[in-house]
């Protein structure tokens, strides 16, 4: 009988982390995108600011990798 | 609405007002050149330089600040497309459609040149350069009242029902309050019609002008010793704390500190520590300078409001306007030697 827990478990972990960095990254994206608009030197900035959510997506990744690998 | 976008950007643009230090060098300027000079290091200094080509001292000062504040205003127009937020906006930028066709009637009654008023003017609302300067061409009031009924404008409305009595009497202030009472009272019914955080926040604004108005009505009012059942007609409505009742009971006691009584256990309760002498002088310009004062500061912080709704743009406008009104009193003090100290007084500090 094969358990499908283990990867719906993992699948959720990364899923999640995939909706909320995308969630936020939309957010904080509009935003930099309308503050380079009149500031055009805070380019790299905005870069660095629209990266940061992503953790949470790496984040999801690990905790799924863990899974896959510790459970199965 | 995507205020993440529009929001961003207007905070981009709030980085660029004048920060207090910069205003402490330009009072602390000798003359109206060295004025200029030290403006053309900060945003102003394109419409600076364009304006310089016509004019120069102060009338360079004065062309290039409303310039740069009517293309800001409109620039925050054309990000903010559609449903409320767009009729929202619409309703703040208006006030500068009511402020220009004052400018104009007051214009027409003294039969000054159209250039001198035109030159007043800050299209920021909906009438824009072209139809102002359609209304300046007009030979009197009744042309400037009959071209807005043409175009449909709705401020046609409370010129036409009063402009009988401001005939009979000669006096403009008929059609001033009339425009008052009908942009505040069509703009709160606008506002009400919305359960949205935006109208709420906008509402909250014009109740607090609404009050202040309506406060400032009063003591005038006291001081020249008019009429309360007069005197009752100039009230705006509007304000759920502040109704006609309330405001001619504070009339009724017929003494500036009778009326400030009631101010008390109010928002306004500020301006009941103004000190004695100016009471018994009833002198009421420091009254309506610091309720001023109170309204800017209050649509200011909307700045540490939600970021995400038209609070941003509403304390933009206001600072924008606070920072162009602060120049032109530095610039006109200066114009005319008036002491730093009467200069400081004239500011509007936030």
């Amino acid at each position: 009988m094969v358990d499908f827990g283990i990867p719906i478990g993992a699948g959720i972990a990364f899923g999640l982390g995939a909706l909320g960095t995308g969630i936020a990254q939309s957010k904080i994206g509009a935003a930099g995108a309308g503050t380079i608009a009149e500031k055009p030197e805070t380019f790299g900035l905005m870069i660095i600011l629209v990266a940061i959510p992503e953790t949470l997506v790496i984040l999801g990744f690990v905790v799924a990798s863990m899974i896959m690998i510790m459970l199965v | 609405m995507e205020y993440a976008y529009v929001n961003a950007r207007i905070r981009a643009m709030k980085s660029r007002l004048l920060d207090p230090s910069l205003l402490e060098q330009l009072i602390n300027k000798p003359d109206i050149d060295s004025l200029i000079t030290e403006l053309e290091k900060t945003a102003y200094r394109e419409e600076l330089e364009k304006a310089g080509v016509l004019y120069s001292g102060i009338n360079r000062i004065e062309v290039a600040i409303r310039k740069d504040l009517v293309k800001r205003f409109r620039s925050i127009l054309t990000l903010i497309k559609g449903g409320d937020t767009e009729a929202f906006l619409a309703i703040i930028l208006s006030r500068w459609d009511v402020q220009n066709i004052k400018t104009i009637l007051r214009g027409k009654k003294i039969q000054e040149n159209p250039s001198e008023i035109l030159e007043c003017m800050i299209p920021a609302g909906e009438l824009d350069e072209a139809a102002l300067t359609e209304l300046v061409k007009q030979p009197d009031v009744k042309a400037v009242i009959d071209l807005l009924a043409t175009w449909g404008m709705v401020y046609a409305r409370p010129l036409i029902l009063n402009f009988k009595e401001f005939t009979d009497t000669g006096d403009m202030l008929v059609l001033e309050y009339a425009l008052d009472t009908f942009y505040y009272e069509d703009a709160i019914s606008k506002v009400k019609t919305s359960e949205s955080d935006d109208a709420r926040v906008l509402k909250n604004i014009l109740i607090t002008e609404i009050d202040i108005n309506n406060i400032k009505t009063v003591l005038r009012a006291i001081r020249d010793r008019i009429d309360p059942d007069e005197v009752k007609r100039y009230f705006v409505k509007g304000s759920p704390e502040f109704d006609a009742n309330k405001l001619l009971t504070m009339m009724k006691t017929g003494t500036i500190e009778g009326a400030l009584k009631y101010l008390e256990q109010t928002p306004y309760q500020f301006i009941t520590k103004i000190p004695p002498e100016y009471i018994a002088a009833e002198k009421i310009s420091a009254f309506e300078k610091e309720l001023e004062r109170y309204l800017v500061k209050k649509a200011i912080s909307q700045f540490l409001g939600d970021p995400l709704s038209i609070a941003i743009p509403i304390a933009y406008i206001w600072a924008k306007y606070t920072e162009v009104t602060n120049i032109r009193v530095i610039a006109r003090c200066k114009v005319t030697e008036v002491p730093e100290k009467d200069l400081r007084e004239a500011l509007i500090s936030v």
